[in-house]
């Protein structure tokens, strides 16, 4: 079972989605991880952290892993669900992370993503994405500021297209796009 | 008139194609002039993109934003009235950008308006409005 969860910056869309993986858990039994794409960071970051960290309560295995999504899958028990949150911190460091010896690319990233979802499936492991929306503001003018967002929305509409449930969150409320495999319109 | 609105890389283009067969695209980013979608009045179905870059050619041109919204919302009245006339289907793709910071620089803050005003006074005039959100696709009601 895989859902993504996108909106704007503090539309509640974390909320929706330990809401959600609460809930599946409570279904399938397992455990509950969370896998954290922010890692280390400076004093702005450790309180961003924290705050959600207090937010989503006891009851959580925290893995922290910046690209790799694949290795920290590896790490989850079957059976379980996984929140990752959130796609756009994990895009900016795929494309520009200074600590890996090589950048990726973005097919490389949609490889990735590609075999995430496959994986999960594969492993039993319940999914959810959260990510947030950028592109419905003006258009950027940097170049390669164009190049994140293209790559960003190209791995949005991958999740979505293979999602079982996508949920728009405005003002804390969710809106329904799509509702296992019974897809709207 | 159908309206596919979206933000960029929303997937819009997309969404058209799976819904109309064999539309004659007119593209801003293609070069084309707006007014020049009349030249291919024997089309049946004409899908009409990069109206902000429609928009952002006339403000140089026109200091006054009311005059360039009805200077806009003049072409939407000719294309209707082309569907009216001729039996067509026009389908409008619009770029969402209204949704971050007021832009600093006066042009784009104007664009950015004439590009809000474009959707509602497109809107107000098409059958049906859609919304394209990652690859999805909604339709907005009234």
């Amino acid at each position: 079972m895989i859902a993504f969860i996108s909106g704007g910056a503090r539309s509640g869309k974390s909320t929706h989605a330990e809401a959600l993986v609460r809930r599946w858990q409570a279904e399938r039994g397992g455990a509950r991880y969370y896998l954290a794409t922010a890692s280390g960071g400076d004093g702005e970051w450790q309180a961003r952290i924290g705050r959600h960290r207090q937010a989503r309560g006891e009851g959580w295995i925290t893995l922290e892993e910046p690209v790799d999504l694949i290795a920290a899958l590896e790490r989850v028990e079957p059976g379980s669900t996984l929140l990752l949150d959130c796609l756009t911190l994990w895009a900016s460091q795929l494309l520009y992370s200074s600590e890996h010896a090589s950048e990726l690319d973005e097919a490389q990233g949609i490889a990735m993503i590609e075999r995430l979802l496959a994986e999960a499936r594969r492993r039993n492991v319940a999914l959810v994405i959260v990510s947030n929306d950028v592109n419905e503001g003006m258009p950027p003018e940097n170049a390669e500021v164009w190049r994140y967002l293209a790559f960003l929305q190209r791995v949005h509409r991958l999740v979505a297209q293979e999602a079982d449930e996508v949920i728009q969150v405005m003002a804390g409320l969710p809106q329904v796009w799509k509702r296992r495999g019974e897809e709207r319109s | 008139m159908q309206l596919f609105i979206g933000g960029a890389y929303a997937g819009k283009r997309d969404v058209v194609r799976q819904r109309f067969e064999a539309p004659h695209w007119h593209s801003a980013h293609a070069g084309g002039r707006l007014e020049a979608w009349r030249s291919l009045a024997e089309t049946r179905c004409l899908v009409l993109e990069g109206w902000e870059r429609w928009i952002g050619e006339r403000l140089a041109a026109e200091p006054d934003d009311d005059r360039l919204r009805q200077a806009m919302a003049r072409e939407l009245d000719a294309l209707w009235g082309w569907e009216a006339e001729r039996g067509g289907e026009a389908v409008l793709i619009l770029l969402e950008m209204g949704r971050g910071i007021v832009p600093l620089g006066l042009d784009n803050r104007r664009l950015r308006d004439l590009n809000g005003w474009l959707a509602q006074d497109a809107a107000a005039r098409c059958e049906r409005v859609w919304y394209v959100w990652n690859g999805l696709v909604k339709e907005l009601s009234r």
